[in-house]
């Protein structure tokens, strides 16, 4: 083994993170409370810089790199850039949100760094270890930041239920590992698909294994029966958190999913594929009844974040080319969704009040036209109406169920979102139809403004236009699926 | 003769303790950690007994990483735990209802 | 023999992780747990482990049990109140983890998994756990290794940022400025008669330190 043998070139995204992050860490030290903004821009300039990386391998087909533990290939790269995307949209809406609430510190750019390089790596690893390390990494930054704001009760005690049920699930998955190792006798990914495929591994065993990374993937998704901890933590998380863990380690998840299940356990398409169904309807059919019960606003997007997860789900268990992309292209719509509807609950937030109630949107109509009709946008798409990009993520994923035969689950799939599109109605009317309680004038930074109208008037775009970006990420998944 | 499955089902027997005592303890968040460790212990077991039995390194290594990530995830665990603490002056789960909606 | 010394080892872990669990007292559960991971840590030995076995005592014993106690100890926690209505929960847990273990065991055991065929092969002559283990970390796992550094430091950021409170009134040295001191700083020589005269002014009060 050599140095150039490392190939180190194929982490560079992952190494410029690195080093940005310790340096933004280290300029901490050096800063006072009035000068958070220069460790603030420099974080926002180490998201550019490995958004910049990760473009310029664009297109390039997969390079393995430090000895077969990791492996940069379209869909990861794909993945990180929109990782990328919506940890630099959580730090500017959270802006003012974090300044107001004291959480505006250097621990807060630098762990939101790290959880974005454990992301980046869950996505690129090419070995258990990597992928487990990747994902602790994420986990570990998440459970931190989350307790951020020490003297937030709500928030230390989403942050203990968050920590409590993630070992858990990190336990489950690794008692998983454990058993396909002792099957296959590898950790590779590569190594230990083509000993189930070619060689025949210790089935029992293996599937055994399966059960319990199954069930780990669930619990860290927030798919129901593993659900519990969603509502609670995106409820009692503060808002710029709550974005931060629905948004971008949705893609992650997808990414991980997609090595552990799609690579790694290939040979057991239709063992998994059946639990995952299990799984999505439980998702689908419990988040969307649940979510109608809400008066939280934050609580109903938890739960309808569980019913996306059966989405995502149900594009997993298809098994197909087409399914995968469709769950890849539903995981990147609901980050840049997620992002707007936190981003619009942070927007309305003030000192001391947070927008966090239904009833807070009643009469935005009237307060501020243009933002109630991003606001409907964003539910719009959520709901899956046509031409926004909820509906077209819905539908590939729809297409990829129907052509494996599973037509009642489809139609399920429909029935749950026509009740879900209830709710996201309900927000709709309110903003509409209500007359509204307080009558202050939103005042938010312009920088979250205009992103924040961006990024809901991308749902719109992507929505009329949604066929580039699926042909990418298909052909990203299509480029990276093992031969 | 000591096998593989003495210690697979040493770990099983770990395993079944450690979610029996995560139920069991659902006021007591430190014996709650605690049990998560023994999860970890399970898996740690299958995982040196496999890769001895089979006589290939690479499972050491794993666990080498569990257990490091451990060591950090403790930390993490307990400094939540003493900032949730200082805000509720009591470490019951049962507490834990401010959530609830 | 070893067969028995596994049996041995294997029923005080067993015992002690039900007492981990079970203990009125979070001490004796952590103290409990130590003896879980020395036993553990002796199984492994067993089976010729000998680096991870003295690795797990030592990262697990050393520092991660020390840390459960200190928090345990630093907290003042009502034992009493968290024993309330313990064993209400028992019929749940013990059956579902009855029936956990069994299915565990079934499938463990079964003539399909076909494990108890495997036995511990012996290391070549000159083997050494701990070299190739550490062969293999720095060469192949490279990158890992490289991140759980990473992981570490946020572990210290996280405890540090959540446990940390500033004081406002602390007393501190900076040597920075105890090194930039210059002697001239500390002591002023002043030539002065041996007598004063008695009309004279005297400057002598500027003598004090000034640091």
């Amino acid at each position: 083994m050599s140095w150039t043998q490392l190939n180190l070139a194929v982490a560079t995204p992952e190494i410029f993170l690195l080093v940005a992050a310790l340096i933004v860490l280290l300029s901490d030290i050096f800063l006072n409370e009035r000068n958070k903004s220069i460790a603030y821009g420099l974080t926002l300039a180490a998201l550019a810089g490995t958004a910049y990386l990760l473009l310029q391998s664009a297109g390039q087909s997969p390079r393995p790199g430090f000895n077969g533990m990791f492996i940069a290939d379209p869909l990861s790269q794909a993945a990180k850039f929109g990782m990328v995307i919506g940890v630099a949209l959580m730090l500017v809406y959270g802006r003012s949100y974090a300044r107001l609430r004291g959480i505006f510190r250097g621990e807060l750019f630098a762990l939101s760094l790290f959880a974005l390089l454990g992301m980046m790596v869950m996505a690129s690893g090419a070995n258990f270890v990597t992928l487990y390390i990747g994902l602790e990494l994420l986990s570990l930054s998440l459970y931190a930041l989350v307790a951020m704001q020490r003297n937030n009760v709500h928030a230390t005690e989403a942050a203990m239920k968050y920590f409590v049920l993630g070992a858990l699930a990190s336990g489950l998955l690794l008692y998983g590992m454990s058993m396909v190792y002792g099957a296959t006798g590898a950790l590779d990914i590569p190594t230990i698909s083509q000993r189930i495929t070619v060689h025949g591994a210790n089935n029992l065993l293996a599937i055994f294994g399966l059960v319990f990374i199954v069930t780990g993937i669930g619990f860290k998704l927030g798919a129901v029966p593993f659900h519990m901890w969603v509502p609670d933590v995106y409820d009692g998380a503060p808002t710029l958190l709550t974005q931060l863990i629905g948004s971008a380690p949705k893609l992650a998840a997808f990414a991980f999913t997609f090595r552990l299940l799609a690579e790694a356990l290939a040979g057991y398409k239709p063992d998994w594929s059946s639990m995952l169904t299990i799984l999505a309807v439980l998702s689908l059919v419990v988040g969307n009844v649940a979510a109608i019960a809400q008066t939280r606003l934050k609580r109903m997007l938890a739960y309808s974040t569980i019913s996306h997860m059966g989405f995502l789900l149900l594009g997993f268990m298809a098994g197909t080319r087409d399914g995968y992309a469709a769950s890849f292209f539903y995981a990147m719509s609901y980050m840049l969704t997620a992002a707007a509807s936190f981003g619009m609950i942070m927007l309305l937030s003030g000192k001391d009040f947070e927008a966090d109630q239904i009833a807070d949107f009643k009469g935005l109509a009237k307060r501020d036209p243009w933002f109630a009709a991003m606001m409907l946008i964003v539910m719009f798409s959520m709901a899956g109406i046509p031409v926004f990009v909820g509906f077209f993520a819905k539908f590939a994923v729809l297409k990829a169920v129907i052509s494996t035969g599973a037509i009642w689950l489809a139609v399920l799939a429909v029935a749950c979102s026509l009740i879900g599109a209830f709710y996201y109605l309900r927000v709709v009317k309110v903003m509409y139809f209500d007359e509204p309680e307080n009558q202050a004038p939103i005042a938010a930074a312009p920088d979250s403004r205009i992103l924040l109208s961006v990024n809901c008037l991308l749902l719109l775009l992507l929505g009329l236009l949604p066929d580039r970006l699926l042909t990418v990420l298909t052909e990203a998944v299509q480029r990276s699926m093992l031969p | 003769m000591l096998s593989l499955t003495h210690y697979l089902g040493l770990g099983a027997v770990l395993f079944s303790i450690s979610v029996f005592g995560i139920f069991m303890n659902r006021k007591n968040l430190i014996v709650m950690l605690m049990a998560i460790e023994l999860m970890l212990l399970a898996v740690n077991m299958n995982f040196v007994a496999f890769s001895q039995f089979m006589g290939d390194l690479h499972g050491q290594i794993f666990v080498f990483f569990i257990l490091t990530v451990a060591a950090a995830e403790s930390a993490i665990g307990l400094a939540i735990l003493v900032v949730l603490f200082r805000n509720l002056r009591s470490v019951e789960v049962e507490q834990l209802d401010s959530l609830k909606g | 023999m070893t067969l028995a010394l596994f049996y041995l080892f294997a029923a005080i872990l067993v015992l002690a992780a039900l007492r981990v669990v079970t203990a009125r007292n979070p001490v004796h559960a952590a103290l409990s747990l130590v003896l879980c991971f020395f036993t553990a840590a002796m199984l492994w030995m067993l089976i010729k482990a000998e680096f991870l076995a003295i690795s797990l005592v030592l990262i697990y014993v050393g520092a991660v049990m020390v840390l459960f106690l200190f928090v345990v100890m630093m907290l003042d926690i009502n034992f009493e109140s968290l024993r309330k209505g313990f064993w209400r929960f028992f019929p749940v847990a013990g059956t579902v983890a009855a029936i956990m273990l069994g299915e565990m065991l079934l499938v463990l055991t079964s003539r399909y998994a076909n494990l108890s065929a495997a036995r511990l092969p012996e290391p070549a002559a000159g083997f050494n756990s701990a070299k190739a283990l550490g062969k293999l970390l720095y060469t192949e796992y490279f990158l890992p290794f490289q991140l759980a550094a990473v992981l570490l430091l946020v572990g210290m950021i996280a405890a540090i940022a959540l446990t940390h409170r500033q004081r406002k009134n602390t007393k501190f040295q900076d040597p920075a400025d105890q090194v930039a001191v210059k002697a001239a700083d500390r002591v002023v020589v002043l030539k002065m008669e041996a007598e004063k005269p008695a009309h004279a002014e005297t400057d002598t009060t500027h003598t004090g330190e000034k640091a």
